[in-house]
């Protein structure tokens, strides 16, 4: 933060920090050329957002200790009381009032409509139903699409579990819109998987993906798909498999 | 804020004409501070060859059991291990491995931690806290998260920055738990030259569903993700050892979906839980539970030596 003398059209110079009551820092400030002085005092909020980057206004006089700031401001009593700055905080944001958990779970959205469910005992059902994981189950199914799916392609995508089958659905429509289809089919399905990245594969490339370990498949398939890209290779075949080792064997 | 002036405001200047003709210098050092916290993580980090971290969308599926296992795992084979757990608010690899208690040496030259079972260094928040005490900041964190979360990154700054861990073949982060755009991938894209994260799930289409996201929230962090481990993907009898289903996910469908690889399934196993629970981690190798642990572990070795693989066998 830096403050401008308007008068001279320059920044002011830090010049000291103090500390004028408990959660507050006033922030000296002058101007270099008139001498103007200002002083910038902040609310506890605003000190503990210094105070949480860890830093010391104008520099320090010697290396933080370690753990600083964790030692410096972990409460030591057993009893959390409400402390000053939090006292000002609440008198600043809830008008005097205490703030109650109930009420910032009703600001949450969590709070059920009238005639809905609460949700009963369970602790989670508010984020269940944020998730739309609730009884109907109506995330897992297939949402509506601009697409036509063949009964066969319908039948694989709804076999999926529930909460796989939009992230699929997605990854699909997505590949048919970059193709112009209008229909998904068994066909396009599959071509959406092994294109992963927009990429094919030659069956020869996909032959010698085969060779390395299937739990290091994905991660491989994913670099050589990116080395084909800085190529410009338009899909992976057998050469640029062999630039794909040779960059791999570079790092041995 | 409040201010005061000594002299007269002159309010039909253009701030944007004068600001142009200004250079800014970073007098009160605030800059220049941040940078060198910045500095000192990554001169700390330098001796850790591979940095993991440990992370899954949902809470109570097992991380700090999956990571303290993994990294006793990487110790039984050999490797020089450190975990660092950062679940501020619930550390629980302390005592998980019988250290509770125990509290990290400050000297001058940064915070020494313990060393446990196997010679594996652990760092935690829970040694800054006596028994029974829940974490409790100074300040008006009681009010507001907003500056809690900036409280908290910053003492996971200092835990990053301050410890001396020396030189380790793998350090394991254990996160908090955390959906989608929350800490946890933020706290592992603080970490220098991460290997990439483990994540961890259970077999709940419930867990599942949030773990994806977590999943795909790291990749657009450019977190990379090595692999997912299932935990309690069934119970084993501590009777006679038979072994059924938990739950009726299908965590190898999210994997087969988000190309990620399923790195091992481990099942609920009250035996080797409770030695956990207890602080006197069950250790012998031939456990059938801790086979398990070891066989992801070695599938994590080779994974953050992806490129030997891919150099010698594509």
């Amino acid at each position: 933060m830096k403050f401008v003398c308007l008068n001279c059209e320059t920044y002011m110079n830090f010049q000291k920090v103090e500390q004028p009551a408990e959660g507050s820092l006033g922030v000296f400030f002058g101007c270099p050329s008139c001498g103007a002085k200002f002083s910038m005092v902040t609310n506890p909020g605003e000190t503990q957002m210094v105070s949480s980057l860890g830093v010391k206004l104008g520099g320090r006089p010697a290396a933080a200790e370690p753990f600083e700031m964790t030692r410096g401001t972990l409460k030591e009593e057993a009893k959390a009381g409400m402390g000053q700055m939090a006292a000002y905080l609440n008198e600043k944001i809830g008008g005097g009032q205490p703030v109650k958990p109930a009420e910032t779970a009703a600001v949450a959205g969590a709070a059920p409509k009238e005639g809905e469910k609460s949700g009963g005992s369970c602790p989670f059902a508010a984020v269940v139903a944020q998730m739309g994981l609730g009884s109907t189950g109506k995330s897992g199914e297939a949402g509506q699409s601009e697409f036509t799916w063949t009964p066969d392609a319908k039948e694989r995508l709804e076999r999926l579990p529930s909460f796989v089958k939009p992230m699929v659905q997605a990854s699909v429509e997505s590949y048919a819109r970059r193709q112009g289809f209008t229909s998904i089919t068994l066909q396009v399905m599959d071509d959406a998987k092994s294109e992963p990245n927009g990429i094919a594969w030659t069956p020869e490339a996909e032959q010698r993906l085969e060779n390395i370990p299937d739990f290091i498949r994905p991660m491989a398939r994913r670099e050589v798909e990116r080395i084909a890209k800085e190529r410009g290779a338009a899909s992976v075949t057998a050469h640029i498999m062999d630039e794909a080792k040779d960059k791999f064997l570079k790092f041995m | 804020m409040t201010d005061t002036t000594s002299a007269a405001m002159t309010p039909d200047k253009d701030l944007k004409s004068i600001l142009a003709k200004l250079q800014y210098q970073d007098d009160a050092k605030v800059v220049q501070q941040i940078t060198a916290q910045m500095q000192q993580v990554r001169a700390r980090m330098a001796g850790v060859k591979h940095k993991i971290a440990v992370m899954s969308g949902k809470g109570g599926v097992g991380k700090s059991m999956t990571t303290v296992n993994l990294g006793l795992a990487l110790a039984r084979l050999g490797k020089t291990v450190g975990l660092l757990d950062v679940d501020l608010n619930g550390p629980c690899v302390p005592r998980m491995l019988g250290m509770h208690g125990q509290r990290l040496t400050i000297t001058p030259d940064g915070a020494l931690p313990p060393v446990g079972p196997l010679g594996v260094k652990v760092a935690s928040m829970d040694f800054f806290l006596d028994d029974t005490s829940p974490v409790r900041w100074k300040g008006p964190m009681d009010l507001s998260p907003v500056w809690l979360g900036l409280m908290e990154m910053n003492v996971i700054r200092e835990f990053l920055g301050d410890v001396v861990w020396g030189e380790l073949d793998y350090l394991l982060t254990d996160l908090p738990p955390g959906a989608a755009a929350d800490k946890p991938p933020v706290i592992a894209g603080f970490i220098p030259d991460l290997a990439g994260a483990v994540v961890v799930t259970t077999p709940s289409e419930v867990a599942s569903d949030v773990v994806q996201k977590s999943i795909t929230y790291a990749r657009d962090m450019g977190i990379t993700v090595l692999g997912v481990v299932e935990n309690m993907s069934e119970y084993r009898c501590p009777s006679c050892g038979a072994e059924g289903e938990l739950f009726e996910g299908d965590t190898q469908a999210m994997c087969d979906a988000l190309d990620v690889p399923l790195l091992g399934r481990i099942p609920f196993d009250r035996t080797l839980a409770k030695t956990f629970d207890k602080g006197t981690p069950l250790l012998d190798e031939n456990y059938p539970t801790l086979r398990r642990y070891r066989q992801i572990a070695e599938r994590i070795m080779t994974l953050v030596q992806y490129r030997k693989v891919l150099a010698e066998q594509l």
